[in-house]
């Protein structure tokens, strides 16, 4: 018998990645990472990841020959690495683990709604609806969750939109209605809506504007882009950046730095604290 | 064999034991470390946000490489991968394109397979067009593609259509300029295969896993280091800067390529960013968009440079850019 460091280390590496995993799962701040549709993804990771612990624990002893004879692939690195090299490689393994388990998560802001500079694209948001047939791969088949809508309630949702005497923009339809009001402001002149969303602002904006901002979240947050309406509001000056407001307000339409866009005129507002669910989703039509 | 299956259940009890101390331990630290984080640039917090969320999403696609990898090793021997593929270069180049057509993959997943499978045997250009179409051409990115262009077949056709012309083209070009299989190190592969060769399925099955561990342990720093340096771009370098250079169709596009391979977005999602940008640009840039960074990418350049060749990853990259740009190019012409 003999004791393998390296290969105890591995078992640590793995045991504590499928804890990470189980960890941000268990206390809710996926979200804040991954659009909670794929979470089926990350959490079978967790399982694979405790099973390959499993097998490596059994590696943590071994004699010696057999190292030689079976394991050859592996070790065959680890004999030629140098420590540094070695010393290095599991810095790397371990960093995501450390700063995973040690820092919080920081929900996007506005400075990265201005790296990313597409808060205000005109008549460019597409409309993302996904349909999920029968015939889709795996991928598409874990998508049960309240994100995914039968083509009766979406129709619903859209007449909703046209009919409703305030339009309020919910969580579950953000990306839906904004992308319509997106496309065609001038059909919406003049109706109310309802919104939350923070505080986004850019040069070129008047004193009382501002965009009021939500991130849409398609797979994880590095492809988060945001999507707001150009607001009007009195005293917009004075609100800093990711201040979280609850608006109500007439949408007008606007020429703004030529493209036709929807500006939201708001009549009333009040600050709020960051809502639980700071990002929206695409909605996910099932047509059966 | 001295010890019992039990003693060893017994120590990995005893080990999940520490584990779980380990974890209520930097659990706790999070709470204790309130004051501490503080100090912490709020840029960085950010930063690593983006990072464990490149990470999170892209991990259990290179979990699944890696199995793949793993039974390829076990379970498909030389002489089968030698049977299946075609002697003739262009048939070689053609079969290896059309079954990573049909094959669902992602950038960073199927860097270890293509890795385990030139290792047996399969020569490089078949590699390189299974490489490049694997991510590229699958049921999921071109629906995903379809739905985000408003429902419009087009672009999502031409995304498959020119996508496959660039592979085939590179692989073929690949196929003139590189003989051997431009891997690092790889001496001694046999020896594996023979040593084992008539096991027990459950052996062989625990060699596989145990195969995807030391797979996953070769390819996941590199993960690492691509989900860090992609995370650092989007929270420092400002992509609205590079919009600004955009103006032209030569120099649109050309940003879009370098938007492509460092944002290093998944396959799957960056349809949907490449539609944000159809007000700004034209839309066969937004084809190079989209041909280009499933292709190649910020993290899967760090992944490929760990199995082949630093000369080999280099020229491959200059050729995909070359390659890509004169396809689309050649689109734009039409």
């Amino acid at each position: 018998m003999v004791f393998h460091a390296q290969q105890a280390f591995r078992a640590v590496v793995l045991i504590a990645f499928s804890l990470f995993l189980a960890h941000i799962h268990f206390n809710g701040d996926i979200a804040k990472y991954i659009n909670p549709k794929y979470g089926i993804l990350s959490q079978s990771a967790a399982v694979l990841f405790f099973c390959l612990f499993f097998i490596q624990f059994f590696r943590i002893w071994g004699r010696e020959h057999k190292h030689n004879e079976h394991f050859h692939h592996g070790c065959q690195h680890e004999r030629h690495d140098s420590a540094l090299k070695k010393v290095v490689s599991y810095s790397i393994l371990l960093f995501p683990l450390i700063t995973g388990f040690v820092l919080p998560p920081k929900t996007l802001d506005a400075s990265i709604a201005a790296q990313k500079g597409t808060v205000l694209t005109g008549n460019a948001a597409a409309s993302q609806e996904v349909m999920i047939g029968a015939s889709l791969s795996d991928h598409e088949q874990v998508a049960v969750d309240r994100k995914e809508i039968g083509k009766d309630e979406y129709d619903k949702t859209l007449k909703d939109l046209n009919n409703a005497e305030i339009i309020y923009l919910k969580d579950e339809v953000f990306e839906t209605y904004y992308s319509q009001i997106n496309a065609n402001p001038e059909k919406y002149r003049g109706r109310t809506v309802k919104m939350t969303g923070f505080v986004y602002k850019e040069d070129g904006f008047q004193s009382n504007q501002l965009a009021l901002t939500r991130f849409l979240v398609t797979h994880c947050i590095a492809d988060a882009s945001s999507i707001g309406f150009l607001t009007e509001l009195d005293g917009a000056a004075k609100l800093d950046q990711d201040t979280w407001l609850e608006v109500e307000g007439k949408l007008e339409v606007t020429n703004y730095e030529g493209s036709i866009m929807p500006l939201l005129k708001v009549t009333s507002w009040n600050t709020i604290t960051e809502p639980e669910d700071p990002y929206v989703y695409p909605v996910y039509i099932k047509i059966m | 064999m001295s010890r019992s299956f039990r003693t060893y259940l017994l120590d990995v009890a005893v080990f999940m034991a520490i584990a779980v101390a380990m974890y209520v331990f930097f659990t706790s630290e999070v709470m204790k470390g309130n004051g501490m984080t503080i100090q912490i640039p709020p840029s960085f917090l950010q930063l690593n946000t983006i990072f464990l969320s490149i990470f999170i999403e892209a991990v259990p696609f290179v979990l699944i490489g890696v199995l793949m990898a793993g039974f390829i090793q076990v379970f498909i021997s030389d002489e089968q991968i030698r049977r299946w593929i075609p002697k003739n270069r262009l048939a070689a180049v053609t079969m290896s394109c059309i079954v990573g057509s049909c094959f669902p993959a992602c950038e960073c997943g199927i860097v270890p397979i293509v890795r385990r499978l030139v290792a047996k045997g399969v020569p490089i250009y078949a590699g390189v067009g299974f490489l490049l179409t694997g991510p590229l051409i699958n049921p999921i990115v071109i629906f995903s593609t379809y739905i985000a262009f408003g429902d419009n077949w087009n672009m999502a056709l031409m995304r498959m259509g020119v996508g496959f012309a660039a592979a085939m083209i590179i692989a073929l070009i690949v196929s003139l300029f590189f003989k051997k299989s431009q891997l690092k190190g790889q001496a001694n592969q046999e020896l594996i295969q023979e040593s084992r060769g008539k096991s027990l399925f459950f052996f062989r099955i625990w060699d596989m896993l145990k195969h995807s561990i030391d797979e996953f342990f070769d390819m996941g720093k590199y993960l690492i280091l691509g989900a860090f340096f992609a995370a650092f771009v989007q929270t420092y370098v400002s992509a609205q800067s590079l919009l600004q250079v955009g103006e032209g169709w030569v120099s649109s596009t050309l940003v879009m390529m370098a938007l492509a391979f460092i944002l290093s977005l998944c396959s799957e999602a960056d349809a949907f960013i490449g539609a944000s940008f159809r007000s700004m640009f034209p839309s066969t840039s937004i084809l190079a968009f989209l041909i280009y960074g499933p292709m190649i990418d910020l993290k899967n350049t760090l992944m490929l440079a760990s199995v082949f060749k630093k000369r080999f990853v280099f020229t491959l990259i200059i050729l995909i850019s070359v390659i890509v740009f004169g396809c689309v190019s050649f689109v734009n012409w039409l």
